[in-house]
Parts: structure tokens; sequence; C-alpha cells
């Protein structure tokens, strides 16, 4: 049993290694985001459609998707009598599109953060409505990862107590966690 | 230094449990999530009006802030949407972690109404998760959390690395161990440079 609980312990620690790491890695990015000096890429361009492409917001992007390969996750639809406004969105990577109707103009300002950002971004991806079938991907990833730290998390419990010379000191800590973390949670849910 | 590590790596992980327990549950939560502009705030849970008299000479964003300091509302993590509803009065909600608070100003009888929509206790914990020592609610028991949730990323931070190193301390020779972090790795560089 033993070995099995080890072999099954080190099987989840693997296959999420990545998943950890970008976890890990990119929570210490938001806490220490303000020392980071991060930089985004961005630019801007122009394009011309005709109206017949504009007819509807979601046409336009899927032209826009097609002629400028803007993949992506449509969000931010904003229409009104003379403009068309909205972003496309992929981890580390937003399209911010604004077309007019008058000139047949679609202006694109593409916005490009580095990797740390990136990994941030990522980590807050959740759902499978995206239209990137990788970033779905990622979600999905993300999600039994979640379930891969809970089963570590079981698994390691079980390898700690059969070492019977570990149990008190990490018998005292496993409390300590618990009381601790559970009176802060419990105290700020009642306040 | 094999038998330290796993001793530092035991104790890493029995003192943060709770927090791998409280990520591993948001993590689960958060398919759950709806998609951007998709969220609907949850049912009025409570319901209370304050007096509040207005100075008079403030704009609405300035009195919003007034409203906000005076509500002295448990958790308050900033008013947002502050705008004027369909009877004109001044409105907007405050963020906490416990729920927002839609809060709305009668100014001809000089009272806030406090409208409480207590989240789902898996909302609470979501929120609860991102918790550090800089960000979150400013209340003791929320701060004294923030710390045990970020020395719980460093531990978890080390707990992969000191994984990685103890399996290739005592195992390395494993196939199906081998096989699974390279097809992860590689897994993760196809999906990396497919979304980028």
């Amino acid at each position: 049993m033993f070995q099995l609980m080890r072999n099954v312990h080190l099987a989840l620690g693997l296959v999420f290694t990545t998943m950890a790491m970008i976890f890990a890695l990119s929570s210490l990015v938001i806490i220490y985001r303000p020392w980071l000096n991060q930089s985004v890429e961005e630019s801007e361009r122009t394009v011309r459609l005709e109206s017949d492409a504009a007819s509807t917001p979601r046409a336009l992007a899927l032209a826009l998707m097609r002629s400028e390969n803007l993949a992506g996750t449509l969000t931010q639809v904003e229409q009104e009598p003379a403009t068309i406004r909205f972003r496309i969105y992929r981890p580390g990577t937003e399209f911010r599109i604004e077309y007019a109707r008058s000139t047949q103009e679609a202006t694109i300002k593409t916005k490009r953060w580095g990797v740390l950002e990136t990994l941030v971004q990522l980590h807050v991806n959740h759902g499978f409505w995206h239209e990137l079938i990788s970033v779905n991907a990622w979600s999905a990833f993300s999600l039994l990862s979640s379930i891969g730290l809970l089963l570590l998390g079981a698994t390691g419990i079980y390898l700690w107590f059969v070492h019977h010379e570990e149990r008190l000191i990490g018998g005292s800590l496993l409390a300590v966690g618990l009381i601790y973390g559970l009176t802060t949670l419990v105290l700020t849910r009642l306040a | 230094m094999y038998d330290w590590m796993k001793k530092i790596h035991m104790y890493a992980g029995l003192l943060t449990f709770t927090a791998l327990v409280v990520w591993g549950l948001t993590g689960i939560h958060a398919v759950t999530l709806p998609p951007p502009g998709g969220y609907a705030p949850p049912e009025i849970s409570s319901e209370r009006e304050m007096p509040f008299v207005s100075p008079g000479d403030l704009d609405d964003k300035a009195l919003a802030r007034r409203i906000y300091e005076a509500a002295e509302i448990p958790l308050a993590g900033g008013h947002y949407n502050i705008h004027r509803n369909d009877d004109l009065n001044l409105a907007f909600f405050v963020f906490t972690a416990n729920g927002r608070r839609d809060l709305t100003y009668f100014e001809e009888r000089d009272a806030v109404r406090i409208e409480h929509r207590r989240n789902s206790l898996a909302s609470f914990l979501s929120t609860m998760h991102s918790s550090h020592t800089r960000r979150g609610p400013r209340a003791l028991p929320a701060r004294m959390w923030g710390f045990y949730n970020e020395l719980s990323t460093w531990a978890f931070l080390f707990m992969t690395l000191s994984g990685i190193y103890m399996w290739l301390v005592t195992r390395p020779g494993m196939r199906w161990a081998q096989a699974s972090l390279a097809a992860v790795v590689g897994l993760s560089i196809m999906l990396w440079i497919l979304s980028r």
C-alpha cells in the first residue's frame, strides 16, 4: 500500500508539474507585481474592410480573425450607429478593435504581455467557452490540476502518517495549519 | 541532503495543507464561473438603512466616497459602478469577500439603503484564495489569512521543486515517471505555443 501511494504521489506530482509551476510562479508575480518591471508591447494598425463584412460585430470579428489572424475569444462588444468596438483576447495577447462605418476602417490596437504576465492570465483562465481549443485545453489542465492538488494532499497525508517517528512534529504542524487557517477563514466569513 | 529535503517537504505540506485544500476547491469551483459578461450577483440576503445627511457641495463621486466611509462595511474592498438609478438616486456597490453590498442614497429623506448579497461559501473561498500580505480585506483575520496564503505559495513552489529533486535522487530510472514528465512538459510547450 505504501509503495502504491508513493507512486501515486509521484505520478500526480509529475503530471501536474508544469501547472503547479504556473500556479506558484504566477501567484508570486501577483504578490510582487509592484517590484517587477514588466514590459508590454503595444502596436497599432489600420485595415480596410467592406461594410458587408461588418454587418454585425460578430461578422466583423470573424472577418478580422480570418484576414488578420486575430485568434482568441471575442469580448466586450459595443455597437453604436457609427462605430463597432470589441476585444479579441487570448492569454498574453489582446486586440482592441474599433471599426468606423463611415471610413470602413478598423483600427487594431495590439497589446502583448511578457511571459510572467501571461502565466498570471493562464492561472486565472477558466471555463470551456473560449473559441481557441488550446485555451479550453489550458482550462481543462487547470481543472485537473486542482483535483490533482487535492489528491496530492490526501496521498501526502497518508505518506506522512506511515512515518511513525514523524507523527508528533508532523501532527503538530498539521494542527497549527488547520487551526490557524480555519480560524482566520471562519472569522473573516463571520465579519 | 535528501533526508532534510524530505523532512522539509513533508513539514511544508502539512503546515500549508489548509491552503492547498482551499486552492484545490477554488480551482474546481472556477469551472462553474460564468464567461465575461455573464455574471449575475447573488440574491439580496439582508437589508438595512442608515441615516446620512449629504454635505450638499459634493459631486456624485465624492459623495459616494463619503457614504462608503460612513457605512463602515466590514471587509470593504472598494466601491464601484457609481451611477444614478432609474429613480435618479445615487447608487453604487461595495465589494466584500462575503458578497457585495448595493448602496442607494435617498437624498430627500437622508437615508442610505444597504442591501447585502451574501455570496456562496465557494465564492468566499475563491476570493480568499487570492489574498496575500498586500491584497485582500483589511480586517485582522483576513490579513492573517493573507500571510498564511503567501507563505503557502512559497511552500508550494518549494514542494514542486523538492518533489522533483527527491524523485531524481531516489528513483531516476523509472520509465513511466520519465515518460509522464516528458509528456506533460511537451504538452505544455505545445499549448503555450498554440495559445500565444
